[in-house]
């Protein structure tokens, strides 16, 4: 059985994109438009690997990643952050929330910014998963 | 009443990063979630004769949009914000109510400008038409070059004008709620010149001394909370005397109840609220009556 992985993107042309070169790759997509719908998905639909956006309506993915690196159950959920926003950003946001009180979470493994290659994405991909 | 997400409504040119960073002092009371919605009108990329839809105009103008929010977003982000963004074709006003239903904002904060090539940019009836419609607080934010006022801080000091309508009582809560912002209030009552005409000097001072009163009840709800509180009534035109009054309490912001003349959505918003929110120099925050359970 092919492995899901779902895309966590508001913008349908970055989710087609996605979604074509997972199809190509031989892999499962699944898609959500924000944070929270992205949640309830990843809830219901346990993916292998989340291609996760940050700038997003109703949930922003650096709440979604901090709220997945804080439940039990999902901690081990493989993310690939894919987003126009720097990675340096991303931390220092990570960092602020933990200093306001949150607990510690670990960086992301894979952080690419947009606009990435076919190749490279899938390249990436192949390299989580495994 | 707390401000927890606010949504900014913006098209760059009548309301920048600076407006937004002069809000970010209601962070000490909830603030902790900003959206940004930019809604590119239709109009700009329809259809055109021999063009067919203009696809390439609308990801041109996405793009634009979408690198300045990536730039604001970075900046929220860093400060531990939440922030989240539209940006989207359609009209509007159903664009902006759309998003506040779906965030379930607290705040919409909308752009007024009203000169030269910015003019058309909102056009008074999109904002007049967002006050009708929305049952969410809205802040129509004034251009620093129009003001002539400083707005650092725009709640820091704001002139809650009180008719007794549903609204304006509503908005008294909404300020309460901001006490860690708001540094002093000033509220004003402006009795109707035409109704005290043919009266007596006594029954003149009476009306008076009765608004007086009910305003000090207020600014005592506002004492207790920790918020300074003056009471004032002014006399005559109401759109002409509260902008006196704002001006005479050097006030950072005016606040108004949308006046609920008649029961219902169409006519819910006086005359009064809209003129100003549309025409004063100072921002203009309206609070509509809560809505009826349906």
């Amino acid at each position: 059985m092919s492995k899901k992985v779902l895309v966590v993107d508001d913008d349908p042309d970055v989710r087609l994109f996605s979604v074509t070169v997972l199809e190509e790759n031989g892999y499962t997509p699944l898609e959500a438009e924000d944070g929270e719908s992205g949640l309830k998905m990843i809830k219901a639909e346990k993916p292998d690997l989340v291609i996760l956006d940050v700038l997003m309506p109703r949930q922003s993915g650096v709440r979604l990643y901090r709220e997945l690196k804080t439940a039990k159950a999902l901690k081990d959920v493989k993310i690939i952050i894919l987003s126009g926003i720097a990675k340096k950003t991303f931390l220092r946001s990570q960092k602020a929330l933990t200093e306001f009180g949150g607990a510690q979470i670990p960086e992301p493994e894979i952080y690419l910014e947009k606009p990435v290659e076919p190749e490279e994405l899938a390249e990436v991909i192949k390299k989580v998963l495994g | 009443m707390e401000i927890k997400k606010l949504l900014f409504v913006t098209k760059f040119e009548e309301l920048g990063f600076d407006a937004l960073r002069s809000l970010l002092s209601l962070r000490k009371s909830a603030l902790e979630h900003v959206v940004f919605v930019n809604v590119i009108e239709r109009d700009r990329v329809a259809m055109r004769r021999g063009k067919g839809y203009q696809k390439d105009e609308e990801v041109r103008l996405r793009e634009a949009a979408n690198i300045r929010f990536i730039d604001w977003a970075e900046t929220l982000f860093e400060q531990g914000m939440e922030v989240g963004c539209y940006i989207v074709v359609g009209g509007l006003v159903a664009e902006v109510i759309k998003a506040t239903q779906k965030e379930d904002a607290d705040l919409i904060v909308i752009g007024r400008s009203h000169k030269g090539v910015l003019e058309h940019l909102y056009s008074g009836s999109d904002v007049t038409e967002l006050l009708r419609r929305a049952w969410t607080p809205v802040l129509v934010y004034k251009h620093l070059s129009e003001t002539a006022i400083s707005v650092d801080e725009p709640f820091e000091r704001p002139l809650l004008a009180i008719d007794w309508s549903p609204g304006s009582l509503r908005a008294v809560e909404y300020i309460n709620g901001l006490k860690d912002t708001v540094q002093e209030v000033h509220l004003v009552h402006v009795a109707d010149e035409d109704r005290l005409k043919g009266t007596s000097a006594m029954a003149i001072q009476k009306t008076r001394k009765q608004a007086r009163n009910k305003l000090e009840e207020i600014c005592e709800e506002f004492e207790a909370a920790g918020i300074k509180a003056r009471a004032h009534v002014y006399v005559g035109d109401p759109n002409a005397e509260i902008e006196r009054a704002a001006k005479d309490c050097q006030a950072t912001l005016i606040v108004l109840g949308s006046s609920a003349k008649a029961a219902w959505v169409e006519k819910f918003l006086g005359s009064t609220p809209r003129k100003i929110a549309e025409e004063s120099i100072y921002p203009t925050l309206l609070i509509p009556p809560e809505k009826e359970k349906e």
